[in-house]
This record gives structure tokens, C-alpha cells and sequence, in this order.
């Protein structure tokens, strides 16, 4: 069998040097840069800073539809990149369950969180309606109901190197063979937030970014977004469809360093490249041009310069960095460049470096100047990421007579998971307590106990019922000088992975043979409100550095490999409900291809005050709320089951090195439907557990996210229903809300319960709808999910 | 001078919440960071908000942060010749 090798069959492009690819290019071409004044909002401390904001009718290119800016600038991007691929007017022959999205993001819907609480802090008033597109999910849940696709769709986090992990994983799912058809790429608006968090850094230049230049000072900042569509070579070429490049390697790594500095020596970002060349069987010597991250920051450009010569020798190959065409558009950036690097490929020709002038001594790397025809046939685009979060992808020219389609497969989809992956750790941190036995008493009681948390006192409403975390022994397990400069979720994280992971696992492991993903639906809530209200109320004045940090979303996996020293992929999935399915998938991706030898994944959500505000104010939850009953009904119409918070993260690794594992996991898949049908949902959960040769009888429970909600509840238990129809017998259907509560995070709390049902220590009466009795107990769980977006996750526990 | 020194150091143990550690711990002739204190650079950027809001001193590059932190005396003389 061939490895289904990925190929790029369109593009689409928006930031500060155009919009569409022929624009971009043009500007490229005569290496022009598109920064200007900043106009978008008023930043007292930055106003004569250049920026690179899209022009001004981003509301009109995206159609009016309704989203953040960065939803917006993603969907432009989208449908050129569909156009350009022949694909405007439908998928033809592309099954839609084989149609996925996998896009980067870090901003979100920050721009309209931030007029949100400038209303409420200057005016005292509350309009939450921004809000309601706040999330980093909202771009690929856009792209994908636009498109229709059924199969994988995830939203990745890893800050500046989002758009570039995004295509990584696209790539594998491709690789795989869980989808034949990806738009992968990123999208980021301009912000408050990111303006100042950068400022707060002292990495911004005023004058405009000098990219490898000796005067460098640091960045431009930049909005925008770029797709690809990405496709299995096969299908592509039996709908006919041109190649324009292919994505012949990629690679990540982690700095285990710093939460914001690169590792001096560069020694991530060469590991990065390294993988990138080992994936796509390439020397060195065959790379022709390389896209650099070049933010300009004095650092990373000179950590950059090590590892490109640590790499290549003396013969490092034309270096550029494209940043002051339209400023470092975080998320994006990686996705810019690889659109870049395709129509480098298509043209034989190489961007230059606008901005850099005087060579830096220091570096003995001089960039490519300007704009030139060259011969290339294979771009390395790097892309770094706070926490030390780094990608390295290498693009191919289409002419080039590929190699890698006839290489053996690295994984298929039945390898990932035939044998299940040994869960060696768990550690959570929930309103049910912080062990399994303490979890196992919360479940024997009927659920979790609700406390009062403060809302704003402008509302009706003084305080909300919450599921709170609580204590969860920060102090045992973190050192005072670390633990001031967490936040409270990165604490919560970072406690849970302490919990799942003994050293004695890692006894004859090397450290970048161990990955982290550990997601989030929101993220540090409260050290981003904090930062962005003592802007609003201090007109930019001091902006603090360590709340800015902590807001960025990587923070909860890249702290714990710094603190722990893991440097393989790190990677925080921020998709709602899916977050920890995501993050599921990314590790054990790793561990099936034998990338990591252990892998910890997980997620973890934290409550917040303008978050539980809202909720009251949209009527979803009041005071006398009753706590989660799943299964009960109670709750109907506009009302929301209680929220939560908290957190778990599991340590797996390969079930033949494992001593005495507490469980295994396997058919790990994460997709996406268009209507809650029970009976395709259960045909789809038969077929992944079929896939992985897990035998449909063998299941004992379906373990889902029910919660009180009459619809939703009465959903899953037809899907069990439809599910028991199938396997010839009866699958009960069990829930865990109501120990943990009703947050993004709940899936990975629902892992551990899982654990605990097939550990005997949890009764599963407990969990199950009418109290089911198991007489011969509980040994196979399969954990479903299902968003109300749509997008949905599942994977398989036994004992 | 040594009074602003002594403030210095008052707010740095305050802003920093460092546990345990009393002004007299603190030598005024050694570097603020990357030494016993176990301030990291994100501290050092935290003390250059903190000089903002407290002094009314804005840095905006880091070379001059890097030279006013080079101890804490270097530090008090930086707000002594700089605060509005």
C-alpha cells in the first residue's frame, strides 16, 4: 500500500498586502509592504505603530455572515481557496464524511470580547451579543457548515505556529486516511489584547518589522488568514483536480524552555526541521529556499539563524522572511507562508525580505533582498509558537517526481489503534474531587455539590449556582515561584498531568519522545479578562506582561513540558465540546506512529464572571437552578444545564511497554454531523469501533455527555438505543455531568470516569440512565460526544 | 538614594509575592534577575509595568530595561533620573 500522499489543490489569502492570491503576489513580486496606521480601534499606546490591517470591507468580501472578524477573514480565505480548486459549486463525487476542516487560531472573537467589556467598564452596560463569537472554535464550525463536511473538524492553538500545526494535522489526517479532503489553514483579526500583550513584551518595532536586520527590534503586528485545500494525491487526481504543490513533510517539536523566549541555540526549532526532512525522506541539500519565521523579534532571529545553520552547515540555502508584507499575523502566519511557498513553487520564483537593510554581523545569515526567479523545488516554512511551540513544513513542486507516494505508510487508521494505547496515569481536578476514589463517592452521591460564585452586581442576579474546581492542592504540587506566574486553569492543567504522570514512566524514555496535547474550550478567562480590563480602565497604561502569557491558549501544554521537560508535539485543541477528543486523537496519532513512546493528553476549563453573567442574562441559568440531572428532563427551553469547571489529563503509552496499565483506549475519531440522527451516529460509532477491531458485542456502555437537557438527553439515549439494535443486545447509556458540571472540558472528566467504570471503581449504576444495573460489570466504554455545533468525538475504554 | 532603594525592594517583594524574603536579602550591587531571587524575564517585564504605573516611567525597549536592571542601585538611579 502507498502512503496517501497530501497535495495542495487550492489557495486563498487576505491580509495587509491584498486580498486573493494574485493580489498578494503582486505585492510580493514588487516587495511592497501593506503595513499602514492602525485604524480598526483606538490604541492610545500604539497609534503610531504600524500595523498590517486588511482593508476595510472585510464585512462585505465574507457575504455578511455572522462571525468574529477572524471568523470572517477565514471564510473570505476559504472560498477562494474552495474556488480555486474547483470546488465553488459543490464537492461532486467527494463524500461529505470524508470532507474535514482543521484551522489554527488564537484571537477569536478577542476584537468583540473587547467592546464588550469596554461597554461594561466605561458605560456600565452589558451587550453581550459579541460574546457569542468569542471562541477560536467559531472559523472552522463556520467552514465547515458552509462546506457541509462530515469528517474531522478541529481547531488548533499553539499561538504563532497555529496555522502551520493546523496543516500538520490535516496532513495526517490525510496520511491516515480519516478524510480525503481538508481545508486547513488560519485565521487572526487584529486586537486590543494581542497589541498590547506583544507591547507588554517590549517585541513590538514602531517603525515596522526588519526582519534578520541588525537594527531589528521586534514585530509589526498583522491580521488575516489563509486556507488550503488539502487532498489525499489519489482522490485528487480521480476528480481531475490540479496539483499545484505538494506537502511533502512536516514536522513539530517543543522548546521545553520558555513561555514566551525561544530556546537561545534554537535547539526546538531544529529538532522541528529535522522531523520535517526525516518525514518526507529529504537530505538537507534538497531543500532550495527557506521561508523563515523571521518575526524580527532580536531572538528569534537569531535563534532562527542557529538552528538554519546548525541544519544545513555551511550551505544554508536563500533564506526570506515575508513579515513586513503584512506584519506577524500570529495564527496565520503559517498558513500565509504555506500559501507563499505554493505560489513559489508555481512561479520559480522566491519572495524577498522587505525591511531588512544593514546585515547583522552577529548572524552571518544575509536574507534574500528582493523579489527573484529561482529554481525550487522544495521550501521549508518554519513557524514558532510561544511556549516554544514549533512546526516546520516542507512544500514540494508538483513536477517534482515525488517520492514519498511509494514509501511504505508511516500509520493507517487501523494501525492508530488496533491494539488500544495503555492509559499508564490519570489526574484530574473536578468539582467531583481530585482522585478516583474521591470521584467514586461523588458519583455514589448522586452527583457533585453547586456553590455560589460572584457575578457582576449590575444584573438581576448577585451570584451563580456553579460546579467550581475548588482546591486542588496547587501548593502540593507546584513550587511558590512558579505558581505565582500561572494562572488559575494552567495551574489546574498542570496539577492533573502532575497527577497522570510518574517519573518512573519515563525511566528509558528521551523527552522528545514524549508529546503533550492537553486542550481548552476558553482558555485563561480570567487573566485575559483581567489584562484587557486594566487596559480599558487605564487607557493602555502598563499593560501586564505575565496576564498576557497566561492568556495565551498553548500556555496549559507548553508549561507543563517546561516543567516537566518534554520536548516532542505540543498542542492545545480548542474546539468546544471536542477539545479533549482532539487532543485524544493528536497524542495517540503520535504514539501510533512511534513518533512518542508516551503521550499526555487531556483539557481543562476554568468558570468566569462575564461568562456566567452572560449565561444569566441569556436566561440560561438563574439562582435556583437545578443542578444536573441527566437523564431527568428538567431542563427545557432556553435553560442551560450548570456550569463548571476543572480539568483531567491522562498519560498513555504503547500497551506492550506497560507493566500494569488501568485501562486501554482505542477508536479514537472525531467528526462532525449536520443533525442529531441517532441511527447515523450509532452506524458511525459502530463503524470506528469495527475499524480498530473492537467487537460492537463487547460494549457495555455508551458514556455520554447527557446533562439535563431534555433533547439532548433523549438523543443520546436513542443513539444507545440504536446502538444496543445493532450489537444484538443492550448497551446501556451512562452520563457524568453531574459530577462535573457543564463546561468544554467535561469530555476529559468523562475520560476518567470512563477509567473508573471499567477500573470497578465506579458502579455504573451511577452514571447510567434509570440506574441500569451491569451484572457483569462494566469492561468496555465507549466516551461520545457530540456538540451542539455539530462537531462530535469518540473513543473506546476497556479493561 | 537608599531610600528609593528601600522602596525598590519593598515593591518587588510585593509585586512578586516572594514568600519568605525580607528586604535585607536583597544586595542592592547584584543583578535583579537571573540570581537568588529566582526572577525570571517575565518578572523583569512585570517591573517595567510596575515602573510605569508607579513612576510613571514608559520603556519601551528592551535594551534600556536591560541596563536599568543591571542591579537595583542602577535600577533606583534609573528612577531617580527618569520618574515624571
Amino acid at each position: 500500500m502507498s502512503r496517501r500522499a497530501p497535495v495542495i489543490t487550492g489557495t486563498g489569502i487576505i491580509c495587509a498586502a491584498g486580498c486573493g492570491v494574485a493580489a498578494v503576489w503582486e505585492s510580493v513580486r514588487a516587495n511592497r509592504s501593506g503595513l499602514g496606521p492602525l485604524t480598526l480601534f483606538s490604541s492610545p499606546r500604539y497609534a503610531n505603530h504600524l500595523v498590517g490591517q486588511v482593508r476595510d470591507d472585510v464585512d462585505e468580501l465574507a457575504g455578511n455572515v455572522r462571525g468574529s472578524r477572524s471568523d470572517k477573514l477565514s471564510w473570505i480565505a476559504a472560498h477562494e481557496a474552495l474556488a480555486a480548486a474547483g470546488l465553488e459549486s459543490g464537492f461532486g463525487k467527494i463524500n461529505s464524511a470524508r470532507l474535514g476542516v482543521m484551522l489554527g487560531a488564537t484571537v477569536g472573537g478577542m476584537l468583540g470580547t473587547e467592546k464588550f467589556l469596554t461597554a461594561l467598564l466605561r458605560e456600565n452596560k452589558h451587550r453581550f451579543g459579541p460574546l457569542r463569537f468569542h471562541e477560536c472554535a467559531g472559523a472552522a464550525d463556520l467552514c465547515a457548515k458552509k462546506i457541509g463536511a462530515l469528517g474531522p473538524v478541529a481547531t488548533l492553538s499553539t499561538a504563532c505556529s497555529a496555522g502551520a500545526m493546523a496543516i500538520l494535522a490535516a496532513a495526517e489526517l490525510i496520511e491516515q486516511g480519516e478524510a480525503d479532503l481538508m481545508l486547513a489553514g488560519a485565521g487572526d483579526s487584529l486586537s486590543r489584547l494581542t497589541l498590547n500583550g506583544f507591547g507588554s513584551l517590549l517585541l513590538l518595532d514602531p517603525n515596522g518589522c526588519r526582519p534578520f536586520d541588525a537594527r531589528r527590534t521586534g514585530i509589526s503586528l498583522g491580521e488575516g488568514a489563509a486556507m488550503l485545500v488539502i487532498e489525499a494525491e489519489e482522490t485528487a487526481v480521480a476528480r481531475g483536480a490540479q496539483i499545484l504543490a505538494r506537502l511533502a513533510g512536516w514536522g513539530a517539536s517543543c522548546d521545553a524552555f520558555h513561555a514566551t523566549a525561544p530556546q537561545a541555540e534554537g535547539r526546538g526549532a531544529l529538532a522541528a526541521m529535522q522531523r520535517a526532512l526525516e518525514r518526507g525522506r529529504l537530505q538537507p541539500s534538497e531543500i532550495d529556499f527557506v521561508s523563515a519565521h523571521g518575526t524580527a523579534t532580536p531572538d528569534n532571529d537569531a535563534m532562527e539563524t542557529r538552528a538554519l545553520q546548525k541544519l544545513f552547515g555551511e550551505a544554508v540555502p536563500p533564506v526570506s522572511s515575508v513579515k513586513r508584507f503584512f506584519g506577524h499575523t500570529l495564527a496565520a502566519s503559517g498558513a500565509i507562508k504555506a500559501v507563499l511557498a505554493v505560489q513559489s513553487l508555481r512561479e520559480q520564483a522566491v519572495p524577498g525580505t522587505p525591511g531588512f537593510e544593514i546585515a547583522d554581523e552577529k548572524l552571518g545569515l544575509e536574507p534574500v533582498k528582493e523579489f527573484r526567479t529561482q529554481p525550487v523545488a522544495h521550501i521549508l516554512s518554519n513557524s514558532f509558537g510561544f511556549g516554544g511551540n514549533n512546526v516546520a513544513l516542507v512544500f514540494e513542486c508538483a513536477d517534482f517526481k515525488s517520492k514519498i507516494s511509494n514509501l511504505k505508510p508511516e500509520i493507517n487508521s487501523t494501525a492508530l489503534t488496533k491494539k488500544g494505547f495503555a492509559v499508564l496515569g490519570i489526574g484530574a481536578v473536578s468539582a467531583a474531587g481530585n482522585s478516583l476514589a474521591e470521584i467514586a463517592v461523588t458519583f455514589r452521591n448522586g452527583g457533585a455539590v453547586t456553590s455560589a460564585f460572584a457575578v457582576p452586581a449590575v444584573l438581576p442576579h448577585t451570584q451563580a449556582k456553579v460546579y467550581a474546581a475548588g482546591e486542588f492542592g496547587a501548593e502540593q504540587f507546584i513550587e511558590p515561584a512558579k505558581r505565582r506566574k500561572l494562572s488559575r486553569l494552567q495551574q489546574l492543567a498542570l496539577v492533573a498531568a502532575r497527577k497522570s504522570f510518574s517519573p518512573e514512566f519515563a525511566k528509558t524514555v528521551a523527552p522528545e519522545k514524549i508529546c503533550v496535547a492537553v486542550g481548552t474550550g476558553l482558555g485563561s478567562l480570567n487573566d485575559t479578562a483581567a489584562f484587557v480590563e486594566n487596559l480599558i480602565l487605564k487607557d493602555e497604561r502598563a499593560p501586564r506582561p505575565s496576564l498576557f502569557t497566561s492568556s495565551v491558549h498553548n500556555s496549559l501544554a507548553s508549561q507543563i513540558a517546561i516543567e516537566l521537560n518534554f520536548s516532542g508535539l505540543n498542542s492545545t485543541p480548542i474546539q468546544r465540546e471536542i477539545s479533549f477528543e482532539t487532543a485524544l486523537w493528536q497524542g495517540m496519532t503520535e504514539l501510533a506512529s512511534g513518533r512518542a513512546e508516551l503521550a499526555l493528553v487531556g483539557a481543562a476549563d476554568e468558570l468566569n464572571q462575564d461568562q456566567l453573567a452572560a449565561g444569566m442574562r441569556w436566561g440560561w441559568w438563574h439562582e435556583a437552578s437545578p443542578e444536573i440531572r441527566p437523564f431527568a428532563g428538567a431542563l427545557e427551553n432556553r435553560e442551560r444545564p450548570l456550569p463548571g469547571e476543572g480539568g483531567a489529563v491522562v498519560t498513555l503509552g504503547h500497551a506492550e511497554n506497560s507493566a500494569s496499565p488501568l485501562a486501554f483506549v482505542s477508536a479514537i475519531r472525531i467528526g462532525r454531523s449536520e443533525n442529531q440522527n441517532a441511527e447515523t451516529e450509532a452506524r458511525w460509532i459502530l463503524e470506528t469501533l469495527a475499524r480498530d477491531g473492537i467487537l460492537i458485542g463487547d460494549v457495555d456502555l455508551l458514556l455520554t455527555g447527557a446533562n439535563g437537557l431534555a433533547k439532548l438527553d433523549s438523543f443520546y439515549r436513542a443513539v444507545a438505543e440504536a446502538l444496543s439494535k445493532l450489537a444484538g443486545k443492550n448497551i446501556a447509556c451512562g452520563a457524568y455531568k453531574h459530577a462535573c458540571g457543564e463546561h468544554h472540558s467535561a469530555s476529559a472528566f468523562g475520560f476518567v470516569t470512563a477509567v473508573g467504570l471499567v477500573h470497578d471503581e465506579i458502579a455504573p449504576e451511577f452514571c447510567t440512565a434509570d440506574k441500569t444495573v451491569l451484572p457483569g460489570g462494566c469492561r468496555t466504554v465507549v466516551l461520545f460526544t457530540f456538540s451542539p455545533t455539530g462537531t462530535k468525538g469518540m473513543c473506546c475504554v476497556c479493561a | 538614594m537608599e531610600s528609593l532603594i528601600e522602596e525598590l525592594k519593598t515593591k518587588i517583594i510585593a509585586g512578586f509575592a516572594l514568600e519568605g524574603v525580607t528586604p535585607a536579602d536583597i544586595n542592592p550591587d547584584e543583578p535583579i534577575f537571573g540570581t537568588g531571587l529566582e526572577l525570571d524575564s517575565i518578572d523583569a517585564l512585570e517591573l517595567v509595568a510596575i515602573l510605569e504605573s508607579d513612576y510613571g516611567i514608559v520603556i519601551t525597549e528592551r535594551a534600556v530595561a536591560d541596563k536599568a536592571f543591571a542591579s537595583l542601585r542602577a535600577l533606583a538611579e534609573f528612577v531617580a533620573a527618569n520618574r515624571t
